[in-house]
């Protein structure tokens, strides 16, 4: 059973919360396709750390929307919040669904994923290790899209996701970045991610 | 490993729907944060479609003669699709909201203003220099500002992605600021104008 935090109100705009769960949720749901497909457990547990933020926002999303009725009519508006709210976080359950398809190694037909590796963009993880050559460098600076056409779709910095980091975006020791691209450029970003300054002169 | 008859229909039934769930994520969102009617009846008329098409998959899955090492594989895909009937419904949840003409919070539609953004809708003629381009170099947002949130071909719906081929007789449904519809229009079916 996972341990369950207690959630302690915080004053976050309402809205900046549903940005947050639309962009979470739609990406969960991308990266857990991607994970049942390639059957890649690291893909998987990311999806399973989305859920819980997604959960957590949830929570915090339901208690501003109480605070802030005062009246009928409130309500009334506030509800339309709340269920988009419970929508995104049934998306991401969905895709936590799709996680623990290949967490539980119930697999997939190899057959489909044959099918489906032929069409999809493959999405993939990888951690900046300390010394590693991409550290403290700029997503612009890094030049992933033109070199190899890989976008850098999310960056998890400890416990918060960066969604659609901008190009100035600085990669930090530690951080998880999410890529998508085709399969040959992925395979480039998974090698590169690697390096550190150690290896990468021999 | 060959493909028999039934089983690419399974891949590719299990395909349509995943597109499909996904289709309407992105349609129902849409739908919110503009705030359109016309959005969410997509929406709910592609719920009807997922069903319909989620049970002809599972009667499918199940017509197939399993072995017991099979199972396994053949139980992910069942999940798959009872993922993608989840999303679907939570879909049709957010459309749902637009539908009762539930107004969201001010809060939330200020945002919305501010853009001032809109749908549109655009049926690609035979002249258009979209049709036969792929949507990478229809070059669509560059060329209007907007972005092509679906494409519907006949009674298909297609998720647009950069590779999909618009053809002529499409209708693109387009979401952006306003000033861009007239360029739209002009990039659709450009009869009289055409562009240099």
């Amino acid at each position: 059973m996972a341990r369950l935090e207690k959630i302690k109100y915080k004053p976050i705009s309402v809205r900046d919360l549903l940005v947050e769960m639309k962009d979470l949720s739609e990406l969960m749901i991308d990266l857990a396709y991607s994970a049942a497909l390639f059957n890649s457990r690291p893909l998987a547990e990311e999806v399973i750390e989305m859920e819980r933020q997604v959960d957590n926002l949830a929570y915090l999303l339901d208690m501003s929307a109480m605070l802030a009725a005062r009246d009928a009519k409130d309500a009334e508006s506030l509800v339309a919040v709340s269920v988009v709210a419970g929508a995104a976080d049934k998306i991401s359950d969905a895709a936590g669904d799709i996680a623990t398809i290949v967490l539980r190694e119930i697999g997939i037909h190899p057959i489909v994923r044959e099918a489906f590796e032929k069409v999809e963009e493959q999405l993939s993880r990888a951690e900046i290790q300390k010394g590693s050559v991409w550290a403290n460098r700029t997503l612009r600076d890094l030049e992933l899209a033109p070199k190899m056409g890989v976008d850098i779709i999310a960056i998890r910095r400890n416990k918060e996701f960066i969604i659609n980091p901008e190009h100035d975006e600085l990669v930090l020791e530690g951080d998880v970045v999410i890529a998508r691209g085709a399969p040959m450029g992925i395979e480039e970003f998974e090698r590169l991610a690697g390096k550190t300054l150690k290896t990468a002169g021999s | 490993m060959t493909l028999d008859a039934s089983f690419k229909e399974i891949v590719d039934m299990l395909a349509e729907l995943k597109d499909t769930s996904e289709l309407m994520m992105d349609l129902a969102y849409s739908s919110i944060f503009l705030y359109s009617k016309e959005l969410a009846q997509e929406v709910a008329t592609l719920e009807e479609y997922v069903d319909d098409l989620h049970t002809k998959f599972e009667l499918l899955v199940l017509t197939r003669c399993i072995s017991a090492e099979e199972s396994k594989n053949f139980l992910g895909l069942i999940r798959l699709g009872v993922v993608t009937e989840k999303i679907a419904d939570a879909a049709m949840q957010i459309a749902g909201v637009v539908l009762r003409g539930l107004e969201p919070h001010p809060v939330l539609k200020l945002a919305i203003k501010e853009a001032e953004e809109t749908v549109v809708h655009a049926q690609v003629s035979k002249k258009s220099p979209l049709a036969g381009k792929t949507l990478r170099e229809a070059q669509v947002h560059e060329e209007t500002g907007m972005w092509v949130l679906c494409i519907k071909r006949g009674d298909r719906w297609i998720r647009p992605k950069p590779d999909t081929v618009i053809e002529a007789g499409d209708h693109l449904i387009v979401s952006g600021y306003a000033e861009g519809a007239e360029d739209l229009k002009r990039l659709t079916n450009s009869e009289k104008k055409s562009r240099k």
